[in-house]
């Protein structure tokens, strides 16, 4: 059982209200310092092996001053006072050099001490039941001889913010978050496909206890199977009944990364002065919700303390507008939204997405699929790409269903949908009741990777299709 | 004694006992500018030092890592260990850590005492330059330097330390109208020699010839021209996944049976060759074990396999560190990289390549370059490619798909150029390969 600690410690606000005082010395207009500490734990299995288990404690103090429209950063992995003072000093030094003046920030003024909103504190469980979840998930995948490598996974993060900056803020806040996977890779001599399920969240250790992990590792292991069977998928513009799990990645690629207020600011997004147009048929609406009760892209506070809140991106169809930072919101003169978020203590702040989806429709998936005379029905997502500036995208799927005649007709391999963001969104004319959301990892460009949810209906629209043999 | 070496040398004493111990720590301080809507945004200074500690007991595992910020870290480190282990379950098998050997390879230049006393006016004054030199927008871009110090000690003897600097640079370009059009390039090095003014004009061209791009219609075979950046990242994730000694230990490498066999067409030749002075260039690995040039293919035969000593009969690629990033070393787990695999150049310049092919694509840049590990297929959204028809380029074409498998591809090699480029662990040149198709609206 790994040890819990208190969120607040007063010889670190200390520090960190000394660091900022240190900025404003040195002629920031504006400064915070936060501490961070991550704990993680993860357990994972191969072939009914534990293969990984560790646990990590890491952390730092980030540094930031605000001197003429720009920040400098500084950053340390240690939390003694000359070292935290030593990076507040480098990081008002970082922030001299020509900016853009005139420019004020807007700061949540915030305080308290905010823990987790879980039932089941990971801290409060012992590391026995976790490894045995890893190995129960491993377990239920042995099903059939042409499953040839399985794993299971648990791991657990509870990260600790303390925020202090100059405008008043002295706040304390928790993020837990626990997540469990099967993945299995099935073989028969002359090729190997894969399939993967399981639950992520920002709750605590009763998405264990509430999941069923045999039936995740038993789906993980059949569905492998199945796509052994697996044709190409045709190739060329057609129509196309995105899972939830793709939906959510062409929210999240499609119009969401444009919609960052940063791509906005330096008018690189094809969404830039587009508040007020119509960029979807009339059915869509799309929103990034940091707020969703225990969805994985959950936040109570961004990275530089201002609250999550809710961003309506396209509403009936209409682009409604953008999500913010401190600063892209004082660049632009809006409020900001809570997307002010960065990897870790040493990374920078970016505006970044938390939940991203599209809301739902009328339709039973059953009856979508029926109504549907010839297409392909995407099953999960394995990655995808923003094209902010070119306003398209690139999602890239696990597999899929052919679909004639109202009916499933065989399973197909991976491919990858391309298209005009705005010509996609349009086409749209069927949305199901359903909405799902999962978890992910959000990488801005190449790196700087964010905790974040994607989700959405089952989404019929036209795009184009293509995948290799 | 530094404050690294002495929390190795206490945290390998600390858990000493166990049947098996190592203690591996890093220090990084890094230093980055940001270009963000053609200005200079941040600077930023970093400071990281860390620990992992791994002990192996009667068949069980603890493993555990924490920064190095106190006297009480390296016990803390130990302490968490053993708890881990404490509840581990016995394995099937153990893993045996490094064990101590002589250096095979003089120890590569990977160390810039220029990056070691940069300042952010330096990094500012190179940012500037590209600015000046590229002539469009540059939307966003970075340019990192780091110094990065590391020791690995084991209960073996094995004892190792490694130093190296490590410039990074990834930017994009953007050029405005009805069409705007983008670039992007990446930098990876050791020394502070970035080529500023060849980046910014390479930055400007992709950008101005990808503003004339059109989606490309319809459905048609051609053979595929990857550059360097494009075809290193391609490679790594078929043909790195398939050297893999992990992917071979548990049936997932396409190539598991076949050492000794033609993999490749005759005149594919790659070699793993840590002499030369790239970002993981080492004389021993993360884990402490010997490194040395290691051929992988040659004249299309597979030879071998890259292993930690997770594997067994490690190669010396067992590496926590990353080509691109000196921040989380020491928090890592060591895992197979290849320490810089190069495919041998071949006699063609870009021009004969494209003045040889038939019908073709030169894949300027995709989305987002990469072939699925377990089969080698792809099918990859095409940012800026130019169509060739007889041996000309006669348009750019963007948001279309290109579809194929990159293992197949690898027997179906037409060219290789004489222009390698190192893109992190990988230096390739640019090569044609036929069997491709490229499909669109």
């Amino acid at each position: 059982m790994m040890e819990s600690v208190s969120l607040k410690s007063d010889a670190a606000q200390d520090v960190l209200h000394a660091a900022v005082d240190r900025m404003t010395e040195l002629g920031a207009e504006f400064a915070d310092a936060r501490s961070q500490t991550v704990r993680v734990l993860g357990a994972s299995t191969v072939n009914g092996d534990l293969k990984q288990l560790v646990q990590r404690s890491t952390g730092g103090v980030c540094l930031r001053a605000w001197s003429g429209g720009r920040w400098g950063y500084g950053t340390v992995t240690s939390f003694d006072r000359e070292s935290v003072l030593r990076a507040a000093e480098e990081a008002a030094a970082n922030a001299k050099g020509d900016g853009i003046p005139g420019l004020e920030l807007e700061p949540s003024v915030g305080r308290g001490d905010h823990r987790a909103k879980v039932r089941i504190h990971p801290d409060s469980v012992d590391l026995d039941e976790k490894i045995a979840a890893a190995m129960d998930l491993d377990r239920a995948q042995v099903i059939d001889d042409r499953i040839i490598n399985r794993s299971g996974a648990y791991s657990e993060e509870v990260k600790t913010n303390t925020l202090v900056n100059s405008a008043g803020s002295d706040l304390t806040w928790e993020e837990v978050r626990t997540i469990c996977r099967a993945m299995s890779i099935a073989a028969d001599g002359q090729r190997m496909e894969q399939y993967y399920d399981g639950p992520d969240s920002t709750l605590g250790f009763e998405v264990v206890r509430d999941a069923d992990l045999e039936a995740i590792g038993r789906t993980a292991a059949s569905e492998a199977i199945v796509t052994l069977s697996a044709d190409r998928p045709p190739s060329g513009a057609m129509t196309v009944i995105s899972d939830p799990m793709v939906s959510g990645l062409l929210a999240h690629e499609a119009m969401g990364h444009a919609s960052e207020g940063d791509e906005i600011t330096k008018k690189r997004s094809f969404l830039t002065g587009a508040v007020g147009r119509k960029v979807a048929s009339d059915i869509v609406t799309m929103y990034d919700d940091g707020t969703v009760p225990g969805a994985h892209g959950s936040i109570q506070f961004d990275d530089e303390g201002t609250p999550a809140s809710r961003v309506a991106i396209i509403d009936h169809g209409e682009y409604k507008g953008y999500m913010h930072s401190l600063e892209t919101a004082s660049r632009l003169g809006a409020t900001p939204t809570g997307n002010g978020r960065a990897e870790n203590s040493g990374k920078r702040v970016w505006v970044r997405m938390t939940n991203t989806f599209f809301g739902p429709g009328e339709w039973d998936k059953d009856e979508l699929i029926a109504d549907t005379k010839e297409g392909i029905l995407c099953d999960k997502m394995l990655n995808g790409m923003e094209d902010p500036v070119g306003g398209c995208f690139e999602a890239k799927c696990l597999r899929g269903y052919l679909v004639k005649n109202g009916e499933i007709v065989k399973p197909v391999q991976s491919f990858t949908l391309t298209g005009k963001s705005i010509d996609i969104l349009s086409s749209v004319d069927a949305l199901s009741k359903e909405v799902v959301l999962d978890g992910g990892m959000c990488g801005k460009g190449i790196e700087d990777w964010v905790r974040v949810s994607t989700g959405g209906p089952y989404m019929r629209a036209r795009m184009i299709v293509g995948g290799g043999q | 004694m530094s404050d690294l070496d002495f929390s190795v040398e206490k945290a390998l004493k600390a858990a000493d006992g166990y049947e098996q111990a190592e203690a591996y720590a890093s220090e990084a301080v890094i230093h980055t500018v940001y270009i963000d809507g053609t200005r200079i945004s941040n600077v930023e200074t970093k400071r990281e030092s860390g620990l992992m500690v791994r002990v192996a007991d009667g068949g069980r595992q603890g493993k555990a890592s924490v920064v190095l910020s106190g006297d009480m870290s390296v016990p803390e480190c130990v302490r968490m260990a053993e708890t881990v282990l404490r509840y581990s379950p016995v394995g099937k098998e153990t893993q045996r850590y490094a064990q101590p050997g002589q250096a095979r390879i003089a120890a590569p230049d990977v160390w810039d005492k220029s990056v070691e006393g940069v300042t952010p006016e330096q990094l500012r004054d190179i940012a500037r330059r590209l600015i000046d030199s590229c002539g469009v927008d540059i939307p966003r871009a970075q340019i990192r330097v780091s110094t990065n110090v590391s020791r690995v000690m084991n209960s073996n003897g094995v004892d190792v330390g490694h130093r190296s600097t490590l410039v990074y640079g990834h930017f994009t370009s953007m050029f405005r109208g009805d069409h705007p059009g983008e670039g992007a390039e990446k930098f990876h090095g050791t020394h502070l020699d970035v080529p500023v003014e060849k980046i910014g004009a390479s930055l400007a061209r992709q950008a101005k010839d990808s503003a004339s791009a059109k989606g490309f219609e319809g459905h048609e075979n051609m053979s595929m021209i990857l550059p360097p950046g494009q075809l290193g990242e391609m490679l790594l994730t078929s043909v790195g996944a398939s050297i893999n000694g992990q992917s071979v230990k548990y049936g997932t490498s396409l190539w598991k049976d076949s050492v000794g066999i033609e993999v490749a067409s005759k005149e594919v030749t790659m070699v793993d060759d840590p002499t030369v002075a790239s970002p993981l260039a080492c004389a021993f690995d993360d884990e402490g074990t010997p490194t040395e040039r290691r051929p992988v293919i040659e004249d299309g035969v597979l030879k071998g396999f890259l292993r930690d000593t997770f594997c067994g009969e490690s190669t010396g690629n067992g590496m926590r560190r990353s080509s691109e990033e000196a921040m989380g070393a020491y928090e890592r787990t060591p895992v197979v990289k290849p320490l810089n695999l190069s495919v041998k150049p071949g006699r063609y310049t870009r021009e004969q390549i494209i003045e040889q092919t038939d019908r073709g694509i030169l894949v300027e840049r995709f989305a987002n370059p990469e072939a699925d590990e377990l089969s080698g297929r792809f099918g990859l959204n095409v940012r800026c490619g130019y169509v060739i028809r007889n041996g000309e380029v006669v348009g750019v074409v963007d948001n279309s798909l290109l579809m194929g498998n990159m293992i197949e591809a690898l027997k179906a090699v037409e060219m290789i150029g004489s222009d390698p480029v190192m893109t992190g662990v990988i230096r390739v040149p640019t090569m044609s390969f036929s069997g491709t198709e490229l499909v669109g609206n």
